[in-house]
């Protein structure tokens, strides 16, 4: 865990540009247009256009029923969605992509795996050989600060390790996409905010393109580039805001910085107008 | 702890916290952490022979029970628990017991092997694939739902009376309750995980061999677990109803000889045998599924 703190999120922001830049013309983004979805009569979504730019961080907030965590299932190509197209680095989600990867609300660890299995699981199945897989494993244990534990089972875990189980497991797949559906709700406060710096230093690292979702509003703010706050019945974008604290943050140095209050204000402002924030 | 005048007091409580907790030197902390480990499990071992004594107790109480009643009622009704051993170990050392009992477990043994078998396969097919349920549980539930004591003389018909004949029957009584099971089991299966396996890209094989074998196992250790029970039903009504064999020819000859000892002499071996089978399986499930006794933190307990 020391060893993530001291990879805390550093490089100025040209040098992030740059590195988007050497990361080519958009392998990590995320582009969603017209999308419609319904569940019988109700429009879940409707007609919903969001792009995420390759290397960005954008959170997602919105009441509960307004089809944030649909949207994220359809960017994972694990659910269908009526009309429309998302596309991710150009190619059009039908199914789980390769350069995607997803971090789920309760973990999606499997309880009969050790938490190195689990890790090494979907490498494995893609076919890496031995040496990497366990070069792989390893590094991604390290990041997380889970190396002595590898060896247990999820059910010896508290529920912020799960988590850092999950982000491993995510990391070793080297995705050029993260997608995160709320993975720090199950946690206590206090881990949650540990986790939050925790995912700051091991994003900067190599700024994949990442969608949180998130009910939390200081979360969005702490984490995101972006904050894109989503409104229901129909579940639409009713607010894109930037978020212009610099980098590298700290849940303390945001919260310290002067735009945090307005920006907190006007977040809190749009969920209480477009429906009841839970 | 001594505040400072000026202190404000709640600002001096918190520090006096964290000089008291800052002062445990880490050797004093790992002492400490030592000694609750060893009173947690010295209360464990005081809980176990506890319960142990109870065990005890209550085993004395029954069996002494029965003695006392066995001692003053009729003989060809009961017999007092002495005399049921005795005519038992006579059963095997001056009759046929020990070849019965062998012949019993090995009709048994391919019976519920064959069930078991056909459980974990059906069941999982019904389970992973909503075609296949949708074409075969209606089946599955009629049977499961027919006591299988009435298909007995269908298949003495069908079959006849030999050894083939009771492996049949002692596997329809395991596999029905061993499909059912095994088929909620796996419907069961996290539906985030199934998720989770396609969002990592998992083909089928993978699927079936990282996701739906390793969840279905604690369903089918319940499954076996139970089938033991139907299992040992279905030997002694194969052998009462087709040819007399094995444990059922042993308890008809007594009862109906009047030696009612010897009978219950039987079916306490019938008892032992079922509460061993099940203590096997116990062991099995401790083996092949070890991430579900483990408790959080505490690390493996092996």
């Amino acid at each position: 865990m020391t060893a993530m703190r001291a990879a805390s999120d550093r490089g100025a922001p040209a040098e992030r540009a740059q590195a988007a830049a050497a990361a080519g013309p958009g392998r990590g983004e995320i582009r969603c247009s017209g999308l419609y979805k319904w569940y019988g009569q109700t429009a879940v979504l409707s007609g919903l256009d969001l792009t995420v730019a390759n290397g960005e961080f954008v959170c997602v907030v919105g009441p509960s029923g307004c089809g944030k965590t649909t949207l994220l299932r359809m960017m994972a190509g694990l659910a269908e969605y009526d009309h429309g197209t998302i596309t991710i680095g150009g190619e059009k989600v039908t199914a789980p992509l390769a350069q995607v990867a997803v971090v789920f609300q309760h973990f999606g660890l499997f309880p009969w795996k050790t938490v190195y299995n689990n890790v090494a699981l979907p490498l494995r199945a893609a076919g890496l050989d031995k040496a990497e897989v366990r070069r792989r494993v390893a590094e991604a244990i390290a990041l997380v600060g889970l190396e002595g534990v590898d060896d247990r089972y999820p059910a010896q875990l508290s529920g912020g390790m799960k988590q850092r189980v999950g982000l491993a497991r995510t990391l070793a797949l080297r995705p050029e996409v993260i997608l995160l559906d709320e993975p720090f709700a199950a946690v206590d406060a206090q881990t949650r905010e540990i986790l939050q710096e925790e995912l700051l230093g091991l994003w900067s690292r190599h700024r994949q393109t990442a969608l949180f979702i998130t009910h939390s509003i200081d979360e969005a703010i702490t984490l995101a580039d972006r904050v894109v706050v989503m409104g229901t019945k129909p579940g639409r974008v009713v607010d894109d805001i930037v978020v212009p604290i610099p980098r590298p943050r700290t849940v303390g140095s945001v919260r310290r910085h002067e735009s945090y209050a307005p920006l907190r204000e006007r977040i809190w402002e749009q969920l209480r107008a477009s429906g009841s924030p839970t | 702890m001594s505040l400072t005048r000026n202190d404000p007091p709640v600002a001096g409580v918190a520090d006096g916290a964290r000089t008291a907790s800052a002062s445990l030197a880490a050797s004093d902390a790992e002492a400490i952490g030592r000694e609750v480990i060893a009173a947690r499990r010295r209360r464990s071992k005081r809980d176990r022979r506890k319960f142990l004594a109870v065990r005890l107790v209550s085993l004395a109480v029954v069996f002494g029970a029965w003695q006392l009643y066995g001692m003053h009622t009729i003989a060809i009704l009961f017999a007092p628990i002495t005399t049921v051993v005795h005519s038992g170990y006579n059963l095997f050392a001056h009759a046929q017991l020990g070849s019965q009992l062998g012949y019993s477990m090995w009709t048994f043994a391919i019976g519920y092997l064959i069930g078991v078998a056909v459980g974990i396969a059906v069941g999982m097919l019904m389970g992973a694939y909503r075609v296949v349920e949708a074409a075969v549980s209606l089946y599955v539930f009629a049977l499961y739902a027919t006591p299988m004591v009435a298909l007995v003389p269908i298949m003495t018909l069908w079959i006849g009376f030999d050894a083939t004949a009771q492996i049949v029957i002692i596997a329809l009584f395991v596999t029905w309750p061993m499909i059912v099971t095994v088929f909620h089991g796996v419907r069961q299966i996290d539906a985030e995980l199934m998720e989770v396996s396609r969002s990592l890209r998992l083909n089928r094989r993978q699927t079936w061999v990282h996701v739906l074998l390793p969840g279905a196992v604690p369903f089918v250790i319940t499954g076996a677990t139970q089938g033991v029970a139907m299992g040992l039903v279905g030997v002694i009504i194969a052998e009462l109803q087709t040819q007399l064999t094995g444990l059922g020819a042993a308890l008809q000859t007594e009862a109906q000889t009047y030696h009612t000892a010897g009978a219950l002499a039987v079916v306490l071996l019938i008892m032992v045998l079922g509460v061993t089978l099940r203590a096997i399986l116990g062991l099995v499930q401790r083996f092949l599924v070890p991430w579900m006794r483990l408790d959080r933190g505490d690390g493996k307990r092996r």
